[in-house]
């Protein structure tokens, strides 16, 4: 599994296995070290070189370049000019990714929440293994560690589980988000003129493109873990159903936020402290988090946005209101609206290139101009991909429905809906010029 | 199992409605042409398509000829085209070949972007040969559409599978060209600015199409004439060879015959499809 993982990681580019090498070796070390040391200053610098290694090996190869372009513009605005060059560093895929699920070993280790492990092959498949190496779900070492330890027994119903897994995922990446990705790239990029509702309809598209394609991605990489007998977390469970922007967040890249949850705001203090402590950690949460996707002003304000929309629900302690009960009724409706409305008016930051153009495509949304929704129908091409586009996201919320009224943590087909997804998948899909996995950019 | 047969026969059935239909040219060819003696047909891509209007040259020259031209296609296909008209039994006494220009000197020719329209003619011999001749995956995935329909469908669902549906629905609809083969694209509010200068290019033949289009027509007993479409930025200079040159790339003097860089708008068509019909009038099928 191993050799299968770095062969896997290693076809992309086979300078940047060293690196994944290096990160596992790293931490393989310090943990061991940590099991052995016991005094508290040594273990403290044990782990800070786990976190130097890792976050530096992060911070060089996606914010180097954002950090100095950040330094030079700030002392221009001072009316100081520099001159400083960037660098160019290609970003190795996966790395946010990896370096995240090395560290929280690291840090479990350190809590005395998990034993290290003397394997270092088992410990270097944990780091590589490839269903998840390049996009996530970012596994905890708790939950995946021991899987590689024990013998696997196949399972038939667990890898036919896995097998519809794949199936459903590849219709959320092929139909859904490859297919809006084709209005999306228009409307963002096009450079066109464009009415407030297609504007607004582009901002709609892009989180169904988004979310199509991550949760397509992690629903594949749990499929094919499951064909190896391996169980991996959920990773999405149906975000767009949210009731309050509390609720999204504990459904959208679920393997993310609670990694911040667990390291970095239950460190900080969470909201166990004064109100103004539990603001100024929810603020560094979702700033690290925006900055976590990537090198850009965007993802940060990204994750203030979603800071600012987060807050009131904690002030007022109402952000685990929808923890246990997560069936629908319709006078929620109006709520899970609202809460797509706020969600997909972030994307906008998320999607844009800058700063400067995501406030112009809010203004311009809301500057009400104009009712027209021409460029969906304009031409026959246009029609087709609309009409695609409608019918995929109306079977995709009809499924993910029936499963959150079920209570389900994903959706389950049955022989019959996995051949119709298929067939779907076949005829819909987006096959001549598909899109790349937007997460494998970050 | 289930769903390689269930999606075998969706596209097979997508196929046979497409090869029923008019909707692309090959399919318009079978059932959308009841003539079956042209004196002439136009084998080209979109510069064939919009620049040659057969209705004009007919009513000049009392001829009864068919547009075959298909946009974003090459000589390879253009080829194909000629294979399949000669499949269908029907017969021409000449064939113009009315390519884009700098597609005459392509030396290794690849797939085109819409020789798919072919598929459903898969099962054919000169369409597998075809599609085999090529290499890449669009190219593998056409041909090996011949047993697993349902990868060239699939991989083209919106250029074959909507269609089809369409078709179905309407089964004399024709993909943006009228009953004799032909198109032109509009005339837009584009300046009036005579053309200077234009770019020398030496037209040599080396596309290795040229060759088998010609033994295909000797064999064929149907006389070959090479058409070089009206160019804004070239001039084309072609060198010698064994059949009958039209060179046309300079004629149009002036930008508001062209809808851009190397199509004629239809003011553009007339003009030349005019000046065509009389500079071929007296050669065998006219």
């Amino acid at each position: 599994m191993l050799v299968a993982s770095y062969l896997f990681y290693g076809w992309w580019d086979w300078r940047f296995l060293g690196l994944i090498v290096f990160s596992s070796l790293v931490d393989y070390l310090v943990a061991n070290g940590l099991a052995k040391q016991q005094q508290v200053n040594k273990r403290k610098l044990l782990l800070a070189l786990s976190l130097v290694c890792n976050l530096g090996l992060l911070g060089f190869f996606k914010y180097y370049n954002f950090f100095i372009e950040s330094w030079v513009a700030a002392w221009g605005s001072l009316g100081v000019s520099m001159s400083v060059s960037t660098l160019s560093i290609i970003l190795p895929v996966g790395i946010s990714f990896y370096t995240f699920q090395t560290l929280s070993y690291t840090i479990d280790v350190y809590r005395r929440q998990l034993e290290p492990t003397r394997d270092l092959v088992q410990f270097s498949t944990y780091v590589a293994f490839f269903p998840q190496l390049v996009a996530g779900p970012i596994e905890r070492a708790k939950q995946l560690l021991p899987q590689f330890k024990n013998q696997r027994i196949f399972n038939s119903d667990f890898a036919l589980s896995g097998f519809y897994l794949i199936i459903w995922g590849l219709f959320k990446k092929v139909v859904i988000a490859d297919n809006c990705a084709f209005f999306v790239n228009q409307i963002f990029d096009g450079g066109g003129s464009y009415t407030s509702i297609e504007l607004f309809l582009g901002a709609v598209l892009f989180g169904f493109q988004i979310y199509g394609d991550f949760s397509g991605y992690s629903d594949i990489a749990i499929g094919v873990a499951r064909l190896f007998g391996f169980s991996l977390m959920t990773n999405f469970s149906f975000p767009y159903f949210s009731r309050d922007i509390a609720e999204f967040w504990r459904r959208w890249h679920i393997s993310l936020s609670t990694w911040f949850r667990d390291y970095v705001y239950i460190p900080l203090g969470g909201s166990r402290g004064s109100n103004w402590q539990g603001i100024r950690n929810v603020f560094i949460v979702f700033l690290v988090s925006g900055f976590w996707h990537g090198a850009n002003w965007t993802f940060i304000i990204w994750g203030g946005i979603h800071a600012v929309l987060f807050l009131p629900l904690l002030l007022f302690k109402s952000n685990r209101k929808y923890v246990e009960t997560t069936r629908m009724s319709m006078r929620q409706a109006p709520r899970l609206l609202v809460t797509f409305v706020l969600v997909t008016f972030a994307w906008i930051f998320f999607r844009a290139d800058t700063a400067s153009m995501a406030y112009q495509y809010i203004l311009d949304i809301c500057s009400f101009n104009g009712s027209s929704m021409l460029t969906f129908y304009k031409n026959s091409k246009m029609l087709l991909f609309s009409t695609i586009i409608c019918l995929g996201i109306l079977i995709l919320l009809l499924f993910e429905f029936l499963a959150v009224q079920k209570n389900k943590k994903e959706v389950e087909l049955t022989p019959l809906t996995a051949i119709f997804i298929a067939i779907l998948i076949c005829f819909m899909g987006v096959f001549k010029n598909p899109s790349d996995f937007i997460y494998f950019q970050f | 199992m289930v769903f390689i047969a269930l999606s075998c026969l969706i596209a097979f059935g997508s196929l046979r409605v497409l090869r029923q239909g008019n909707f692309y040219k090959p399919s318009f060819l079978e059932h959308g042409v009841e003539a079956t003696a042209f004196d002439y047909i136009v084998l080209g891509s979109s510069t064939g398509l919009t620049t040659l209007n057969t209705q004009v040259i007919d009513s000049v020259l009392g001829t009864h000829g068919l547009n075959l031209s298909m946009d974003d296609t090459a000589l390879s296909s253009q080829y194909l085209m000629l294979q399949h008209f000669i499949n269908t039994g029907k017969k021409t006494k000449s064939c113009v070949l009315a390519a884009s220009i700098p597609d005459y000197n392509v030396v290794h020719p690849t797939l085109s972007g819409n020789d798919y329209r072919f598929l459903p003619y898969v099962s054919r011999d000169y369409v597998q040969d075809y599609y085999s001749s090529f290499s890449g995956r669009p190219a593998r995935i056409l041909s090996y559409s011949n047993w697993f329909p349902m990868l060239g469908v699939g991989y083209y669902n919106a250029e074959l599978f909507y269609p089809s549906l369409i078709s179905l629905l309407e089964p004399q609809k024709r993909n943006r060209f009228d009953a004799f083969g032909n198109y032109s694209y509009p005339v837009t509010s584009k300046y009036s600015k005579p053309i200077e200068a234009r770019r020398q290019l030496k037209m040599n033949f080396q596309n290795p199409y040229i060759k088998r289009i010609q033994d295909l027509c000797a064999a064929h007993n149907i006389q070959l004439i090479v058409y070089l479409p009206p160019h804004e930025q070239i001039a084309a200079q072609p060198i010698e060879m064994p059949f009958y040159i039209i060179n046309h790339s300079t004629i149009l003097q002036d930008t508001r015959y062209f809808y851009d860089a190397q199509h004629v708008n239809a003011l553009g068509r007339q003009e030349v499809s005019l000046r065509f019909a009389l500079e071929v009038s007296g050669l065998v099928g006219f």
